[in-house]
């Protein structure tokens, strides 16, 4: 596979000082996907998966080592541009859906978009038509609290692809999802990665690991395995 | 988005905007009022006289509160006075004594003032003839009581002729009021008749008539009044009022007291101006009280919408694009407090003014409260530069704040 690298890190660290304590989330991490790739990062609680996850999506700054993602280098953004890079080059799942729930479906998934200085009329169009995409117009006009957990994680993807962005990035999206919703979810990145989608997806399980084409273990802030 | 943030908590938007309102309204009556106050007294004064006259008086102000010095206005000052820019026209004017009319009775007193044809004094303000022209001698403008004194109305006194005395005790009534030298007996002609509201005592004569009267008064002659006594005072006219100022320094440096009523406008605007800020601090103490309730409204909020600031970070949203959202949630309440304030302040004023003239009918029928456009317009930039200075913290907060830290916000 010789598609070019989405995501490149090299002895990345981050760590966090509390007091005269100092824990290390990110211990030297160096790792690389590919465009195209659905690779799961998979650890036990607190071993550093959740925080390359916020690394790569521009939420966190790294302490040490380097980052680029779709071939820039995080370090030399400042705040305005991760903004950027997050609403363009990223798109993120969160367990928790994170929809803002006085706004409409379709509002929420524009939502990217008015931030990237699209129009109104033009953001709502795309918005329904990614929407349409997941299966969920009729859905799109509902507030995000007339949802079920299964539609709400469909909405948040949708939101996180309207960006068209380089990786799709999720964090245990099916931890708030009864089974047959989970393997819907997932059965969805199945069809996103089979349409050339890159995606990286944090799990601790190991059976919701197994639908990703390659799984990166990680322990302690390092990559055990890859 | 800041829109629809402003309208979903309804009763604490309304009533931020309605604290910005009230503190707004508060500022408009009070400025109002001292704009229509300013106003009426600018419309007295201006309706005293011309804004381009400054009067040269026959004395020296005294230094640091001395008395005035006596100084004697010749003819020499006038020719220099002519010379000074801006200057359009110089006119002389001498006092004759006190004295009276004497077909007018005890109550026909009067103060012969000769002055020049074409004097800002005897200019518009006649109910019958005309006024002094070049050439005249042995004629009067009298003021219309006199007038009626000694004709059945203002325009049978016209060509009439009078016996003017000058001099010798002048009595109002009983009580004597001035007076000196013999009395000598003059015979005017009447030909015009002016608004006594200008003056009841002024006899407008030929400068030269009065001269002659005063000089036959002390036993001199008319030069020699010129040259010892001097005139009584010079209307100097300037082109325009913007020059009044050089022309008033000119006459103090040749050393003569001047006045003219654009310094006393100066100085009443000026007064006016302590006036209204004055009562605009007053006002703004409202506004601020408001200032506070926007601050503490957006800080709430801030506070309440932690997850949704962390959530709109997530997706894109620049801190630029946070503190904008919140600063213009804070103009919403400015621009809606402000457009409340000034129509509570305009309909306010109506109702206030209704009530004044209500309570007291003789109230004078110029407007009491003036809300020009600049008042208009700077409330509402007020109320507006308030709120976003209001918003300014808080909206900085929300930028600050980081985006895990808010997504993980309970």
């Amino acid at each position: 596979m010789n598609a070019p690298l989405a995501v490149e890190a090299v002895g990345l660290e981050r760590t966090y000082s509390s007091g005269h304590a100092t824990v290390a989330a990110l211990a030297g991490v160096t790792l690389g996907i590919r465009r195209g790739e659905f690779v799961a990062v998979m650890g036990p609680s607190g071993s550093g998966k959740s925080t390359l996850l916020n690394v790569v999506a521009g939420l966190e700054r790294p302490t040490g080592g380097t980052i680029r993602v779709d071939g820039e280098d995080l370090a030399t953004l400042n705040e305005e541009a991760l903004a950027r890079h997050r609403s363009k080059r990223v798109g993120m799942v969160f367990q928790a859906f994170n929809l803002l729930p006085r706004f409409r479906v379709v509002d929420n998934v524009a939502l990217p978009l008015a931030f990237s200085g699209v129009p109104t009329a033009e953001r709502t169009l795309r918005a329904r038509a990614m929407l349409e995409r997941l299966g969920m117009t009729a859905r799109a006009d509902h507030r995000s609290n007339e949802l079920s957990g299964g539609e709400l994680q469909r909405a948040a993807i949708a939101r996180a692809l309207i960006g068209e962005p380089a990786i799709l990035l999720a964090d245990e999206p099916t931890g708030n999802l009864d089974t047959a919703n989970g393997a819907a979810l997932l059965a969805l990145f199945e069809e996103l990665h089979a349409h050339g989608q890159t995606v990286l997806l944090v799990t601790h399980d190991a059976q919701i690991a197994s639908h990703a084409g390659r799984t990166i273990r990680m322990r302690d802030g390092r990559v055990v395995d890859q | 988005m800041s829109l629809g943030n402003y309208g979903r908590a309804r009763l604490r938007s309304g009533l931020t905007t309605a604290g910005v309102a009230i503190g707004t309204a508060l500022v408009v009556l009070l400025i109002a009022l001292a704009t229509g106050a300013e106003d009426n007294v600018r419309r007295s004064i201006f309706s005293i006289g011309d804004l381009r006259l400054v009067t040269v008086q026959p004395f020296q102000p005294g230094a640091n509160g001395l008395s005035a010095v006596p100084r004697t206005i010749t003819d020499d000052t006038v020719a220099k006075l002519k010379d000074v820019a801006h200057v359009d026209g110089v006119y002389r004017q001498f006092d004759a004594p006190l004295g009276m009319v004497v077909e007018g009775g005890d109550d026909a007193t009067i103060r012969p003032q000769g002055i020049e044809p074409g004097a800002p004094i005897d200019r518009g303000d006649l109910l019958a003839g005309r006024h002094l022209e070049a050439g005249d001698r042995a004629v009067a403008v009298i003021p219309g009581n006199i007038a009626r004194l000694v004709a059945p109305n203002v325009g049978a006194a016209v060509g009439k002729t009078v016996t003017m005395r000058v001099g010798g005790a002048v009595k109002l009534g009983s009580t004597r009021i001035g007076g000196s030298g013999t009395p000598r007996d003059y015979t005017v002609k009447i030909v015009g008749v002016f608004d006594e509201q200008a003056s009841q005592t002024s006899f407008r004569i030929p400068l030269d008539d009065a001269l002659l009267a005063g000089a036959e008064n002390r036993g001199l002659t008319p030069d020699g009044i010129r040259e010892t006594t001097g005139y009584s005072g010079l209307a100097v006219e300037a082109d325009d009022s913007i020059n009044v100022a050089d022309i008033v320094k000119a006459v103090q440096e040749l050393g003569f007291s001047s006045f003219s009523l654009k310094q006393v406008v100066e100085q009443i605007d000026q007064g006016f101006g302590v006036f209204k800020g004055i009562l605009a601090g007053i006002g703004g103490v409202a506004l601020l009280v408001a200032a506070i309730g926007i601050a503490n409204t957006m800080v709430m909020s801030v506070l309440e919408r932690t997850r949704e600031i962390g959530i709109m970070k997530a997706v894109g949203a620049s801190p630029r694009d946070i503190r904008t959202l919140f600063l213009a949630e804070a103009a919403y309440v400015g621009v809606f407090g402000g457009i409340l304030g000034l129509a509570l302040g305009l309909a306010g004023g109506q109702i206030i003014d209704r009530v004044i003239r209500q309570l007291n009918p003789r109230t004078n029928p110029a407007a009491i409260f003036v809300v020009g456009p600049d008042l208009a317009l700077g409330a509402l930039a007020l109320a507006l530069g308030v709120a976003l200075l209001a918003g300014f913290l808080p909206a900085r907060r929300a930028m600050r704040m980081s985006a895990l830290s808010a997504l993980r916000y309970e």
